[in-house]
């Protein structure tokens, strides 16, 4: 198969970039700071307590797992926000429109080499997230599902990133929009759903029958709670206390947002939710494909 | 022909960069296209180049229409940009092995075309560094081997010279010489019109969206030479050689300095011819009998000078133009 032409120069000049070194080191920097001082904990209750609590080894992965999905999510849009401005900045985006590359290859070419840097990110981490492995309680299939949900988290985040600087010229602006954006789905639907829980709260406890019965803890976000699908955030959090809590989603969102009613989106809440974070990547790919085409699909008319 | 605008259009906004520009460019000419800023130089480029669509219009290479097909349009033209659009941490060789292979040209294939290139354009010893540490002229020189790696028909150059030393210029128009010798149809904007009058074979002067003269360069340099006027150098007999261009009707204004007579004639070379035989034919003593030499410089300032809009356009629909 033929390599795209721009994730290959991207690679070639990443690879040799004092950048990509400097990003890796930290980044396992921090995931090894993070392993140690767990397991130095747990070590120390064990000498304290003299009882070695398995479980508390999970936590382990649980660390590991949650710093790399946060370093993730605001690595990429750094990774992909500079990329097609950085091209406009040097000019050189109009000579690759005019050769015969599609401008759906230019960006797929860019998301692949922003994906090749964080695959090699996740990839260097394994040693540590297997640290987990030691002491049993982590299976196949969940490493299998934390992949997928970085994939997820790295498409959607990379994509925005990309989209952003397809659309504006400047390098900074196309990165503030993408932190801004990034930071309004994962903090802002979550803020939403604290809002609308405080509201019905509010009600509920307004009315004197509640007030008897003790049914304010009963008030929930409503319908707000399905805006968290599109928040990788929750996705993770679902994800990540379903694998190392009692395997149910429901709690883990009922603990914060107040109890909801069992129904299929909550069955197949990470999986929905992956699959619903893809199509708003393959959305955002779509608007930088068509930011960056010279004719934005318009054909000329031959007469006028 | 080579390239064909025909009746192009395009409007940003309330402002028409485009008003139903024709464009003729002959296979194996070196077009040189000029215009005063805002003209729609670049907005043509753009267009013809694919980065670009037209609100109306054709573009024909070969009289076959690309508006439709922009992939066969990108394989015909080359495109040389008035910046350089470098990627700076590559070495030249990389870059042009990306280019190669945005072109669909891989392995052998590519290393041996960029390598016949590289050596066309005085590169071949640089193969290994890295485009950053090019100068000015030899990055130049790069992006001219980077438009020619698909071996298109034709070669699009936006100001190529802007920013290079006389010396580097000079080389640039060697090379440039050297690839319409080798059969290449070359299409240059330029603002340095003595450049062009010398390099060019045919050009299109662009004002206001619009084509306002376009031909052959000896065609055009000839038409604007007819307009100026005749210069008699005359030794001896001044009074005889007045009194003879008085009497001709071909003749509009008549000023005299020192020795020199300069005579306002409409008439074609027959009649220049004629009125040389009977200066001479009158004893006048004649040293020298020539029209002032115009220069597309001036030409360029006469069209493109909205003052003496009225004058423009009787140049305009002159015939033959």
């Amino acid at each position: 198969m033929k390599t795209n032409p721009v994730y290959k120069r991207e690679i070639t000049v990443s690879s040799r970039s004092f950048r990509l070194a400097l990003i890796l080191v930290l980044f396992n920097s921090i995931l090894a700071l993070v392993v140690l001082l767990n397991m130095y904990s747990v070590v120390e209750q064990v000498k304290m307590t003299a009882e070695i609590q398995y479980s508390s080894f999970i936590n382990i992965y649980v660390f590991v797992a949650v710093v790399e999905f946060v370093m993730l999510m605001f690595i990429m849009p750094a990774l992909t926000a500079a990329s097609v401005s950085g091209e406009r900045e040097r000019q050189t985006l109009d000579l690759l429109l005019t050769t015969t590359m599609k401008p759906w290859e230019i960006i797929w070419g860019k998301l692949m080499a922003s994906f090749g840097t964080m695959f090699l990110m996740v990839m260097s981490s394994f040693p540590l997230l297997s640290v987990s492995f030691v002491y049993g309680g982590v299976t196949a299939s969940d490493i299998f599902i934390l992949l997928l949900c970085y994939l997820a988290v790295a498409l959607l985040c990379g994509s925005m990133g990309i989209c952003f600087s397809s659309i504006f010229k400047r390098s900074t602006i196309a990165t503030v929009v993408s932190y801004g954006v990034l930071v309004m789905i994962a903090a802002g639907t979550y803020a939403i759903n604290i809002f609308a829980l405080s509201i019905a709260r509010l009600n509920v406890v307004n009315t004197y029958a509640s007030s008897v019965s003790g049914i304010a803890d009963q008030a929930n976000s409503g319908s707000f709670l399905y805006l968290l699908l599109l928040n990788p955030v929750a996705t993770f959090y679902v994800m990540i206390n379903t694998q190392a809590g009692d395997n149910q989603v429901l709690k883990s969102l009922n603990n914060w947002f107040g109890p909801h009613p069992q129904n299929g989106i909550m069955d197949h809440w990470v999986v929905l939710s992956i699959f619903i974070q893809l199509v708003l990547a393959a959305i955002f790919l779509f608007i930088a494909v068509k930011a960056i085409s010279p004719s934005n699909g318009k054909r000329m008319k031959n007469t006028k | 022909m080579m390239l064909e605008i025909k009746n192009l259009w395009k409007k940003f906004g309330k402002f028409h960069a485009l008003n139903g520009l024709d464009l003729t460019i002959p296979e194996g000419s070196l077009y040189g296209f000029v215009g005063p800023n805002g003209a729609g130089k670049t907005t043509t480029i753009k267009i013809m180049t694919g980065l670009l669509s037209a609100d109306c219009g054709q573009v024909l290479i070969r009289g076959t229409d690309v508006t439709r097909g922009l992939n066969d349009l990108k394989l015909s033209i080359g495109y040389v940009p008035d910046f350089f659009g470098v990627y700076d941490n590559l070495r030249v060789n990389e870059y042009m092995e990306f280019f190669a292979s945005c072109y669909g040209l891989d392995g052998l294939k590519a290393r041996n075309r960029y390598m016949t290139l590289l050596e066309q354009v005085g590169l071949e010893d640089k193969v290994n560094f890295y485009v950053d540490s090019l100068s000015r002229g030899m990055k130049q020189r790069l992006c001219l081997a980077r438009a020619l790696i698909h071996d298109p028909l034709l070669l699009v150059l936006d100001e190529p010279a802007s920013g290079l030393d006389p010396r580097t210029r000079f080389e640039f128009k060697e090379i440039l010489k050297e690839l319409k010798d080798q059969g290449k149809t070359i299409f240059i904007s330029s603002h340095v019109l003595s450049e062009l009058s010398e390099l060019c074979t045919d050009i299109g002067i662009i004002d206001q969206g619009k084509m306002v003269l376009g031909g052959s360069m000896e065609e055009i340099l000839h038409r604007v030479n007819a307009t100026n006027p005749l210069i008699i150098a005359v030794l001896g007999n001044k009074e005889r050689a007045l009194s003879i261009l008085k009497s001709q009707p071909c003749v509009q204004t008549i000023a005299v300095k020192d020795q020199d007579i300069r005579v306002n004639f409409i008439g074609d070379e027959q009649d220049e011819a004629l009125l040389l035989q009977q200066l001479v034919d009158a004893e006048v003593l004649i040293r020298g009998f020539y029209r002032e030499q115009g220069s597309l410089e001036t030409l360029f300032m006469q069209i493109t000078d909205h003052d003496k809009e009225k004058a423009v356009l009787v140049h305009e629909n002159e015939p033959g133009l």
